[in-house]
């Protein structure tokens, strides 16, 4: 089941498509990353999910039905920027969040535990660092214990210690079974944390689905055989096994390959050797998401 | 959602500076009045004679009641500038609820206004007034303190829509001042006809609260083209319902 369901979701301002019929579905219990470099319409695309946008075509759906306030209120999100009154205390500020949550004001204290707020909840917003900013949005977000979280670059102005807990925070909300929907241009940020991503660029999505499906395809073996050997050899022998796909030339006379899902480097070997070839170099090369980004965001 | 409209209002400094100098103004001038000279007379205490004294203070109050919207916009636009209407939708608020929750505070400073003004008429009538009262006095001319309430709401729902015209407050407050001084004026002298110019916004809310002595000065120069109170009253409502009306469809339909 689907908590929330994009149908040809288009924005536009003036003659900029700033996104483009996106249709997309982020399963229950997921951690789905939104990845794209800056200004390809991952913000676009939360707003529009959160009603701060006003969409050009297409639908948006939350829990299957069409996005209401009461929706909404089952979502606790973190939009581009930490949003609070600056002249209010941590805690003032939380108060407000949880009268528009319609929450208990008792899941203020824990709200502010987790994001290690605790000690200074009397003092003006004002006050505060990027980074404190960035912990009290997600302490909002966390309100009333929501279905569905939502957080945009959550980690941003954090230092490393907040990067880790923000990390560590998002796998437990998904341990709870909780879905978390993350947008972020870090590549490293949703390859650790994400089950699904989505690739946006320029306005428009590229690619979606598992991350570890996405990664196992992008894999590839690299294999040499001994020194003076034919690399002609080595290339013959790969491209008459059926499991064997997308061959190419690599340095010093080695050949890399992709192998089909459910096949091992090992068992290449042994389909090698029993040709008769001895290979004096095998290596795996897991190929890292941002090659598979850079490759998905070409032209 | 009159409670987190008070979470958000009472720790605010600004609020505080703009009531109190509301009631400061208003009650200074007030207070300053007796000291007037007409026609060579003192007013002296006579000013506070009830019951001419609730449409005399009404009158003098809407000269503040600027103040009032000017406190408003601050506030809309703050939620704009602080990004908080933008968060309080991802939250879990309509547009519709952030309007009505800021309809609650223009009724909540139009009571403010009418407190300030009911405060000052029971001083200065009970106190400072030249002698005491007949039976009946104190309250015979009371709902001009209504129409004045009636106004503010007015004022305050013109000062609401070009907040979230503008969703800048120095250039609205900047535009709602050019507008009730000089736009609307400039439009009614220099364009309108005068069968037209009275039905002009802050025409018909300014005829809320005629100037004190209208009745005699309409006897010696002739009608002054404004409307009654009483005619005037049901159109400044339908003008508060268009304000706050096109404040919802322009929230609405924009983007946060």
């Amino acid at each position: 089941m689907s908590v929330l369901d994009f149908d040809n979701l288009t924005k536009r301002y003036g003659r900029t498509t700033a996104l483009r019929e996106l249709t997309l579905s982020i399963p229950e219990g997921s951690v789905y990353g939104l990845l794209g470099p800056n200004g390809s319409g991952k913000t676009t695309t939360l707003g529009l999910a959160l009603g701060v946008l006003q969409p050009s075509g297409g639908t948006v759906r939350w829990f299957g039905a069409p996005a209401t306030a009461a929706t909404r209120r089952r979502v606790g999100a973190l939009l581009e920027t930490p949003n609070f009154y600056p002249y209010l205390s941590a805690r003032q500020n939380l108060q407000i969040a949880a009268d528009v949550k319609q929450t208990d004001a008792r899941s203020l204290e824990a709200a502010l535990e987790t994001v290690g707020l605790a000690q200074r909840q009397r003092e003006p917003v004002s006050g505060f660092s990027l980074g404190m900013k960035q912990r009290l949005a997600i302490g909002a977000a966390l309100l009333g214990r929501p279905e569905v979280l939502v957080l945009d670059e959550p980690t941003n102005g954090l230092d490393p210690q907040g990067i880790a807990d923000v990390r560590a925070l998002v796998q437990r909300l998904a341990a709870e079974g909780r879905t978390v929907i993350m947008a972020s241009h870090l590549l490293d940020e949703i390859e650790k944390v994400c089950t699904h991503v989505a690739v946006l660029h320029q306005g428009q999505l590229r690619s979606a689905g598992p991350v570890a499906a996405s990664l196992a395809t992008a894999d590839r073996v690299v294999l040499g055989l001994a020194p003076g050997t034919a690399a002609d050899v080595l290339r013959a022998a790969l491209s008459s096994l059926p499991f064997v796909q997308d061959v190419r030339p690599e340095t010093d006379g080695r050949v890399s390959c992709a192998l089909a899902i459910g096949h091992s480097p090992a068992s290449l070997n042994q389909a090698l050797f029993a040709q008769g070839l001895a290979l004096a170099h095998l290596e795996m090369r897991h190929r890292r998401l941002e090659d598979q980004f850079l490759e998905l965001i070409k032209n | 959602m009159l409670r987190t409209e008070l979470r958000k209002l009472l720790p605010y400094r600004t609020v505080w500076v703009i009531l109190v100098l509301f009631a400061v103004l208003f009650v200074g001038f007030v207070s300053a009045g007796s000291s007037f000279t007409v026609n060579g007379q003192r007013m002296g205490d006579t000013l506070y004679a009830f019951p001419e004294l609730w449409p005399r203070l009404a009158y003098v109050a809407h000269y503040f009641t600027l103040l009032l919207g000017i406190l408003l916009i601050i506030l809309i636009t703050d939620e704009f500038q602080f990004r908080t209407f933008r968060q309080q939708v991802i939250d879990g608020r309509s547009v519709g609820d952030l309007l009505v929750a800021k309809f609650a505070v223009s009724v909540g400073l139009v009571l403010f206004g009418v407190l300030v003004v009911l405060a000052a008429g029971v001083y200065f009538g009970l106190i400072r007034g030249a002698q005491a009262p007949a039976s009946g006095a104190v309250t015979a001319q009371l709902p001009a303190v209504a129409l004045y309430a009636v106004q503010t709401l007015g004022y305050l729902g013109l000062a609401a829509l070009l907040a979230v015209l503008v969703r800048r407050s120095g250039a609205a407050i900047l535009l709602f001042l050019l507008y009730v001084w000089v736009a609307e004026p400039l439009l009614r002298y220099l364009l309108l006809p005068d069968v037209i110019d009275q039905y002009m916004p802050t025409k018909v809310l300014g005829a809320l609260t005629p100037t004190p002595g209208q009745e005699m000065l309409t006897s010696m120069v002739g009608a002054s083209g404004d409307l009654l109170p009483s005619q005037a009253l049901p159109i400044a409502l339908a003008y508060t319902a268009v304000f706050w009306g096109l404040s919802y469809l322009l929230l609405r339909n924009r983007d946060l």
